[in-house]
């Protein structure tokens, strides 16, 4: 039925010479495939303890973590210090005010108003 | 496990160490002295050197006799409540010791204006007008009142 010269055959021949050889079967390939899926996921349910325990492990983490726990207490400090440099001047200018006024009374410190630093 | 605790320690240690020395190094001085004031006053205002040198011996000046008048107004005070307390709990007013406190308040209250005004008009004599301006909105919650007579 077919001719003998059919072009589709030597399409077919270069496409099966162009194409590498496979080096496992597909089954092997699946299976392959489905053991590497199983140990990703057994690792995704490693305890956060572990995972800890394995980053502090590495001692450019940890000093890394101990270095940014430094800097948070640095900061933290600086935030307490813009608050308590608020409430010192405000304390100050009250305490400035009881001594140039002798009337000047506590009730009246309502009306103080923190300093306005000007750049 | 024990090098995990250690490294948590070392970094709370280190956070905590931090925040507390940072903290009470960086923390001024208290309130209370005139010296302080006086310091607030030169970088609130911009004072320079020379400035800050007259306004201090102004202050240095007349702080003994505000003071006396703060503790005389603190006395008179403590009269007057005395007074209130003796009304309310007992219903007794003498009205001559009331009278007698009341004009000691007033002459006391003029003496207390005198001095402000004394204070506030040599140091703004020595300020630019910009530091006068500043100087004023500081003093502005006592000022207002000044002059006029004033409760104890």
């Amino acid at each position: 039925m077919n001719s003998p010269q059919d072009p589709l055959d030597a399409m077919l021949d270069t496409l099966h010479a162009s194409t590498p050889a496979q080096p496992e079967s597909v089954q092997q390939e699946v299976w392959r495939r489905i053991a590497h899926g199983d140990q990703t996921a057994s690792d995704a349910c490693v305890p956060w303890w572990h995972r800890l325990e394995a980053a502090f492990s590495r001692p450019a983490f940890a000093a890394t973590f101990v270095a940014a726990c430094l800097l948070l207490g640095l900061f933290l400090a600086e935030v307490r210090l813009t608050r308590a440099q608020a409430e010192r001047t405000a304390a100050l200018e009250q305490s400035y005010l009881r001594l140039v006024d002798p009337l000047f009374r506590e009730s009246d410190t309502h009306r103080v108003q923190p300093a306005v630093h000007r750049p | 496990m024990k090098r995990t605790s250690l490294i948590l320690a070392l970094g709370l240690g280190a956070g905590v160490a931090g925040h507390v020395v940072w903290f009470n190094t960086q923390q001024a001085a208290p309130v209370g002295s005139l010296d302080t004031q006086l310091a607030w006053m030169q970088t609130d205002l911009g004072l320079q050197p020379d400035q800050f040198a007259r306004i201090k011996a102004l202050h240095e000046r007349l702080e003994p006799r505000l003071l006396q008048l703060s503790a005389e107004v603190e006395r008179l005070r403590a009269e007057f409540a005395s007074f209130e307390r003796a009304r309310v709990e007992a219903g007794e007013v003498d009205f001559l010791e009331v009278a007698r406190a009341a004009a000691e308040s007033r002459s006391l209250g003029r003496e207390c204006d005198a001095s402000t005004t004394q204070l506030v008009s040599e140091a703004t004599r020595e300020m630019t007008p910009e530091q006068r301006k500043r100087y004023l909105e500081i003093l502005a919650p006592a000022l207002e009142d000044a002059g006029h007579s004033r409760a104890f």
